[in-house]
């Protein structure tokens, strides 16, 4: 079998537009329906010469990562494109500028191009010029060129173009469909080797669905409104600022209500207060936000009032490395509040996952009258995928549970110990249903109480509820792949890294080694029943993640009691799959020479 | 005897007792802080707003535990973040009357960050500020508007700061209804809760009010009775200059209202928003409630 597996890389300084012509790449392959994963690395600083790069893998089968090696390279800069000619496969291709003005200070690319490697020059800079009197739409004939030179449908791009360029008027969107088509000729017209062939697409062929080329954060914004979000309140922090950018568009346009808050202790105390008025309410941050929240999540817990935390994780402690990726935020979205202060937390492994967490959250608020904490990574709320969408909702819009009329007026126990935990909720508005939330221990009515026998049955209270969320309806908690029995390896895995994992599993397959992986969505209450399950067929569990401390296999160890292989990585980008493969082999006790990668 | 009878009778007729919860106040006898009770249970009921469309929003201190006297909805937050938990109260349902209580330590300590905010946006809720002086509920400390020179446990020698001045910072900070009161004239407090929680748009009452049992020198019933007297009759309440003049003036300074100029509110702004963004008004929830 044949199958399109295409990664794409465009890599150029911050003013050549790189990350403009990856956009519209990966969009135009989405349309021509591959399946397409993305994720771009931007430079930390917001001008200047900085490297950008826009990387894409187009496929046919569901890919679950980006490849460690290139199929094509297109450089739009060549100082910033030589360091990354290795990572071009042999036999694949490199896309350049054949008449640069000025030589890189490291020699013109096609001296660091290896001999198995395919060159193509062509006349970027001279085409534009003539396309449109400028050579500002360099990127644009780049593109066209290596659209051309694949032989990628041409109307996609046409249609992406002009949306892209529309804002900017008629003329500019006709300027560039030209300098596009200039580029497209000249690559159909270059004589092609065999390097790389894109096969047919398959159509998206599920009915009632709609494929959107989506990132993580716009895919959480997608779940907010499809829960019915009423509320948000939020402070810009990168990288979940593309959450509030979002919402704040969309949210009025369905007579919705977002205030930028002067802190982010401000937007969680208004997202409880929202809560505690009924409404289903949300806030976005990232770590250093996390911390600042902390007080106010504990009252949360202890007010029981429903509200929901997105939290997209970068670089830490402190400030740390506000543009790279790591998931190092677990313990503080786990543990970070002071007394006994269990919430709900989960963490999406893919964009679709964000979609699904987005909307479950509100609803696991709710339905338990906690916070929720969902937990991204700068390399899952940037990384764009295609999903497919259904048409409706998949999210209940309300599992409040209310008190019955004859519960409310002067004996209305708003902290009732009843079964389960979960005490019937009056909202501001209810007759009779008058009550004080505190942060103090309370009885059942909220009155100030703290007897020994009270605040045990409280904690209890509290705690006991979220096991609900371990059987929430039509919410994938863990999930195994791979070998269904016993297995040499296990892959145990949180959040976006399983994408790698998935990736390391699916070859290690190949090789022949008895392969598993587990993904684990839901990390507060934790599954200790399946993932228990899942250890007992395992004779080894690896837990790859990008935090230093090995944050998850601590809570899987502390949990259980049972021992598990930390493969930890703070790169500040995804972490490689040759080294999750190579510590499977080890562990599988396969000491297979490493692929030349 | 009699009059006790008689008190008590027109409180009953009056109406105010229903906003009253079972709980009786955990105050020293003798706080300041009594007089609240009976000035917002009063002035809910002058409004005739009813109990379940109240919210009370309160921090921590002794102050901030006044939510439980009363038979409303209440939150009894955190230190310092009454006005962001009120804020989202009432960005999420328009149709609530919301209160924001707190002492001077929880609004203009460790919550001061989020005065001017609320205050620019004009969310449309009354502040009740209660200034002792002092951290009462902690027992005794300096706060920010503690004087100079005051002992303290934390200032045993004395408080080398000098007070701020609230009343001049909410004006400055663009509050649409400044005003004062003191707890030791019960019915200008009640007058004066009336007029804050009439205003559309967020006001700002301060209330100067004794701590009898941790400041016996400074700010003493007899010190304030001695020093408040009325705002003159002559102020212009539209006038911000002469409102900061005002509050600039003495110490302490008058009593009643400074400054009251009603302007667009965080919710027509946020409104005006969703008209903007082409979308459809929601039917507000208290309206859809009280039609079923
Ligand atoms: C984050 C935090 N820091 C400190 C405290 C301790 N604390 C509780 S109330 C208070 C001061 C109360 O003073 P004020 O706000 O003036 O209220 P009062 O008791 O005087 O009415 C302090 C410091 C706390 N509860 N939370
Ligand atoms: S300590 Fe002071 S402020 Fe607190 S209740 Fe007693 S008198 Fe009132
Ligand atoms: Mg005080």
């Amino acid at each position: 079998m044949d199958a399109t597996d295409i990664q794409i890389l465009i890599v150029g300084s911050a003013g050549d537009g790189t990350i403009a012509a990856g956009n519209i790449l990966r969009q135009a392959l989405a349309e021509a329906g591959y399946k397409v994963i993305s994720f771009d690395v931007y430079p930390p600083e917001i001008r200047g010469f900085g490297k950008c790069i826009a990387r894409m893998r187009a496929t046919i089968a569901q890919a679950y990562s980006l490849k460690q090696q290139s199929d094509v390279m297109l450089s739009l800069d060549d100082s910033h494109a030589i360091p990354h000619v290795g990572e071009v496969r042999d036999w694949g291709a490199v896309l350049y500028e054949s008449k640069p003005v000025a030589n890189a200070p490291q020699g013109h690319i096609t001296g660091h191009i290896r001999p198995g490697q395919i060159p193509y020059g062509c006349a970027i800079r001279e085409i534009s010029e003539k396309a449109t009197g400028a050579n500002r739409s360099r990127n644009i004939v780049a593109l066209g060129y290596l659209a051309g030179l694949y032989g990628l449908p041409r109307e996609a791009f046409h249609a992406i173009i002009d949306r892209q360029f529309k804002k900017r008027g008629a003329e500019v969107a006709s300027v560039n469909r030209k300098a596009f088509d200039e580029g497209y000729a000249a690559g159909a017209g270059a004589f092609k080797l065999d390097d790389v062939a894109f096969g047919p697409p398959q159509p998206n062929v599920a009915p009632g669905t709609v494929v959107e080329m989506i990132n993580g954060n716009a895919a959480v914004v997608k779940g907010c409104l499809d829960a019915g979000i009423d509320c948000f309140f939020g402070y810009p922090i990168t990288p979940a600022t593309t959450i509030m950018e979002r919402l704040a568009t969309e949210m009025p346009r369905h007579g919705k209500r977002l205030v930028q808050t002067e802190d982010e202790i401000s937007a969680i105390s208004a997202t409880i207060g929202a809560g505690f008025a009924g409404t289903r309410s949300a806030t976005a941050t990232s770590g250093p936000g996390l911390s600042l929240m902390q007080e106010m999540l504990g009252l949360g817990t202890m007010a029981e009032v429903p509200s929901v935390v997105f939290v997209s994780q970068r670089g830490g402690p402190s400030t740390g490395m506000p543009t790279k990726t790591e998931q190092s935020d677990l313990n503080s979205a786990l543990f970070g509040g002071h007394g006994d202060a269990p919430r709900i937390v989960m963490a999406p492994t893919n964009v679709e996952g964000c979609y699904r967490c987005a909307g479950k959250a509100f609803e696991m608020a709710e339905a338990y009258q906690t916070p929720v904490i969902v937990l991204l990574d700068l390399y899952l709320s940037n990384r764009y995928e295609t999903v497919a969408f259904g048409q409706k909702s998949p999210f209940e819009p309300d599992v409040n549970k209310r008190p019955r009329k004859q519960d409310l007026g002067a004996g209305y126990k708003r902290f009732a110990l009843v079964e389960g935990g979960v005490s019937p909720r009056a909202v501001p508005g209810d007759a009779g249903g008058m009550h004080i939330v505190t942060g103090l221990e309370h009885n059942e009515m909220g009155r100030p109480a703290d007897s020994a026998e009270m605040h045990l049955a409280m904690c209890d209270k509290r705690l006991d509820k979220l096991k609900g969320a371990l059987v929430h309806p039509d919410f994938t908690v863990t999930k195994r792949f791979g070998a269904m029995g016993k297995a040499a390896v296990g892959l145990l895995a949180w959040g976006s890294t399983f994408g790698e994992c998935l990736e390391a599993m699916f070859q290690a397959e190949k090789e022949g080694i008895d392969c598993a992986a587990m993904k684990v969505v839901m990390l507060s209450p934790f599954p200790e029943e399946a993932v228990s399950a899942f250890m007992d067929d395992c004779a080894a569990v690896l837990v790859p993640e990008l935090n230093h401390d090995g944050q998850f296999a601590r809570l899987v160890q502390g949990t259980l009691g049972r021992k598990v292989v930390k493969l930890t990585r703070v790169p500040g980008v995804p972490m490689r799959v040759s080294d999750i493969l190579g510590e499977i082999r080890r562990l599988a006790g396969r000491n297979l020479p490493q692929a030349a990668e | 005897m009699v009059y006790l009878e008689e008190k008590l009778k027109e409180v009953q007729d009056s109406g105010r007792l229903e906003y009253r919860s079972k709980a009786l106040p955990t105050w020293c006898p003798g706080c300041g802080y009594f007089a609240m009770v009976d000035g917002v249970a009063h002035a809910l009921n002058a409004l005739g707003i009813p109990k379940e469309n109240t919210v009370v929003v309160s921090g921590i201190g002794c102050s901030s535990r006044f939510p439980f006297f009363l038979d409303t909805f209440g939150m009894h937050t955190l230190h310092g973040r009454a006005l962001p938990t009120a804020t989202g109260v009432k960005v999420a349902n328009e149709d609530l009357t919301v209160l924001a209580v707190g002492g001077d330590g929880d609004g203009f300590a460790i919550g001061c960050g989020h005065l001017p905010h609320v205050a620019k946006r004009n969310v449309d809720i009354t502040y009740l500020l209660f200034d002792n002086g002092i951290y009462g509920l902690t027992k005794g400390q300096t706060s920010p508007t503690s004087a100079k020179g005051f002992k303290t446990p934390t200032s045993p020698y004395e408080n080398p700061d000098q007070p701020l001045n609230p009343l001049l910072m909410m004006l400055s900070y663009g509050a649409s209804w400044v005003g004062q009161s003191y707890a030791g004239q019960p019915d200008h407090l009640k007058e004066m809760i009336v007029k804050a929680m009439a205003h559309r748009g967020f006001s700002y009452l301060h209330i100067l009010s004794p701590c009898v049992t941790f400041d016996k020198t400074h700010r003493t019933y007899g010190n304030l009775g001695m020093t408040v007297r009325p705002v003159p009759a002559s102020h212009d309440t539209t006038n911000q200059n002469a409102a900061m003049q005002l509050a600039t003036g003495g110490d302490p300074p008058p009593i009643g209202v400074y400054y009251a100029v009603p302007r667009p509110t965080l919710g027509d702004s946020l409104d005006g928003l969703v008209m903007k963004a082409g979308g459809e008004l929601p039917r507000r929830r208290g309206t859809a409630r009280a039609a079923e």
